[in-house]
């Protein structure tokens, strides 16, 4: 990695730390069952955003796109389950907020 | 060879969803009974054949391990998953309920099998989310407001987990420009100065396996989760499904040589005490049977991860030998609790007393496995614990040899503590009728029970023939 490509990739990390930063923030701050989702979407952003970048510092871009092509569909079925379960806690409680899914402690 | 496994299965998921339905729901549950015991065949096998048949039907692209720590993966996979199927056949009445059931086990069996035997990092991630999203699905098969909390949870802690593990991917690929564990393994063995990257990327890779085996203080999802699942359910997320989707990843990182640096060694044994100590803690409180089940699930990780802690050879045998046993353990208790429930419909611990008396089977059983897994001689949990506990004080941690030891009478206190509400005693009002659970119940809980007496009787003889060669790295 030589000098202009290493800062390039630490300018960029900040950026993807922002971007991680904010997902998390939507996942801790919110209520809302829909919102928490979208959360966990823009984390998986960033750090697909991250591989890709790794990829072009080490000139390993092919392995990084094809990880980056699997890693898209994978998120996508996983967030279809969750959005299931948002579905059927709707249907059942009628609410989509967090408040429907305190019972259980200790 | 394995690759047949993975195969096999996904085979089995798309031939009994095509037409007609009706005939392949009614052969499901065989068909994956059959695959099961086909694989329990497969692991016996020398290994001369497997070398042979994996020639035949391995392809250069998808390059696979078959080393001992893979066998005894797929070994616990199919002994839990046949136990969970059979518990699933007298659990789950409805006819297409048990289909669905079927499927999505085999799905899970697919992610499990492709975890267990995958050379690089991100192959991991792909089978660990395949076995995620048959997870989730499962928890809320009864479809009530504590199996979706429970879920949901699982949910949430996961994507966090799997952010966190593709970030370390991220960092390491950044660092290291390969992901195959070969890569790492010369990577970390042959640099002097392991740069912070790399080191960085290993730390987040781990804290996702650390979420994702429920070591505290990342627990929270997981009595929730074991909890509100049904009961099949339970005994596959217990025995196998966080132990392999966690704990092997951690082991299998430990053997490549990556946990080199001493603060990661500190790490995993300052978490793996504070998981055994706070888990036992809050196994002695539950009131419910399988919450206090899924507590003292916590409390045993602990004692996988502190002796990975150790660093040595005989740190790793420890923790495998002790996760193997575990998957025994934990599924004949989670399966003594649903003979329970499946005659006496609850799970309060307060409500029960003197069923051995009625269920002798089931009590017999079960005082088998706790004790067992306190640790109590001759029965194959000692000889973990005590491989663990010799691991540690060899590699001169003798405080926490100590703590194991120690906490191992915590270990016995809450679970003589389940005994005597529930099994011991006088047999309480009301339950003057109660039966023994059927066979379906009975069959799996006493081959579990047999086999860790079994081990325990015969540990001397596997000890040099099995134990060690385990925890050496080779394919």
């Amino acid at each position: 990695m030589n000098g202009d490509l290493n800062q390039l990739f630490g300018l960029f990390l900040l950026f993807l730390s922002l971007l991680l930063i904010a997902g998390v923030y939507l996942i801790t701050a919110t209520r809302n069952l829909i919102r928490i989702l979208i959360g966990m979407e823009i984390m998986t952003k960033a750090v697909t955003l991250l591989i890709i970048a790794a990829g072009y510092v080490t000139a390993n871009i092919a392995l990084a796109q094809s990880i980056v092509i699997t890693l898209i569909i994978v998120e996508v079925v996983v967030l279809l389950v969750g959005a299931g379960i948002v579905v059927g806690v709707f249907m059942l409680t009628g609410d989509i907020s967090v408040k429907a899914l305190k019972n259980m402690r200790g | 060879m394995t690759l047949l496994l993975i195969i096999f299965f996904l085979a089995a998921v798309l031939i009994i969803n095509l037409p007609p339905k009706a005939f392949f729901k009614k052969i499901a549950f065989w068909l994956a009974l059959f695959l099961l015991l086909l694989q329990l065949v497969f692991v016996f096998l020398p290994r001369s054949l497997w070398t042979g048949l994996n020639t035949l039907c391995s392809s250069n692209n998808f390059s696979m391990v078959q080393d001992s720590l893979s066998m005894v993966m797929l070994l616990s996979i199919a002994i839990v998953g046949l136990v969970a199927l059979l518990v699933a056949k007298a659990h789950i009445k409805s006819e297409n309920k048990l289909f669905n059931f079927v499927c999505l086990l085999l799905l899970c069996c697919i992610g499990m099998n492709g975890m267990v035997v995958v050379t690089d990092l991100f192959t991991l991630y792909l089978f660990l989310e395949i076995v995620a999203a048959a997870v989730y699905i499962m928890i809320v098969f009864e479809k009530n407001q504590n199996a979706y909390e429970g879920a949901f949870k699982y949910f949430i802690l996961s994507a966090i987990a799997t952010t966190l593990m593709l970030a370390g991917v991220g960092l390491t690929l950044s660092t290291v420009g390969a992901l195959s564990f070969t890569a790492l393994q010369i990577y970390f063995a042959n640099t002097a100065q392991i740069s912070a990257g790399a080191t960085i990327g290993v730390l987040l890779f781990m804290a996702g396996l650390f979420i994702k085996s429920g070591l505290v203080p990342f627990h929270g999802w997981l009595p929730d989760a074991y909890q509100a699942a049904p009961n099949p359910v339970s005994i596959l997320l217990a025995g196998i499904v966080t132990k392999s989707s966690g704990v092997y990843a951690l082991v299998r990182l430990g053997m490549l040589g990556v946990l080199v640096p001493e603060s990661l060694k500190t790490l995993l044994l300052a978490f793996g005490a504070a998981t055994i100590l706070i888990g036992a803690l809050a196994a002695l409180w539950q009131k419910d049977f399988k919450r206090m089940l899924a507590y003292s699930s916590i409390s045993q990780v602990g004692y996988i991860v502190l002796s990975l802690g150790a660093g040595t050879l005989l740190g790793y045998a420890g923790a495998i030998f002790h996760m193997f046993n575990h998957a025994i353990l934990k599924s004949l208790l989670f399966v003594n609790s649903a003979a329970v429930e499946s005659r006496t419909g609850t799970r309060d611990m307060d409500a029960m007393g003197g069923f051995a008396a009625k269920m002798p089977w089931t009590g017999a059983t079960s005082v088998i496995g706790a004790l067992s897994i306190s640790g109590i001689p001759p029965f194959s949990g000692f000889w973990s614990k005590l491989v663990i506990v010799i691991a540690l004080w060899k590699a001169g941690l003798h405080y926490y040899a100590a703590f194991a030891i120690l906490a191992s009478l915590l270990t016995l206190s809450y679970m003589l503590y389940m005994q005597r509400k529930v099994f011991f005693g006088k047999l309480i009002e009301g339950y003057d009728d109660l039966r023994e659970a059927g066979f379906l119940y009975i069959l799996p809980s006493v081959i579990l029970a047999l086999i860790t007496i079994g081990l325990g009787i015969g540990f001397p003889f596997i000890v040099g023939t099995m134990l060690m060669p385990v925890a050496i790295f080779n394919w």
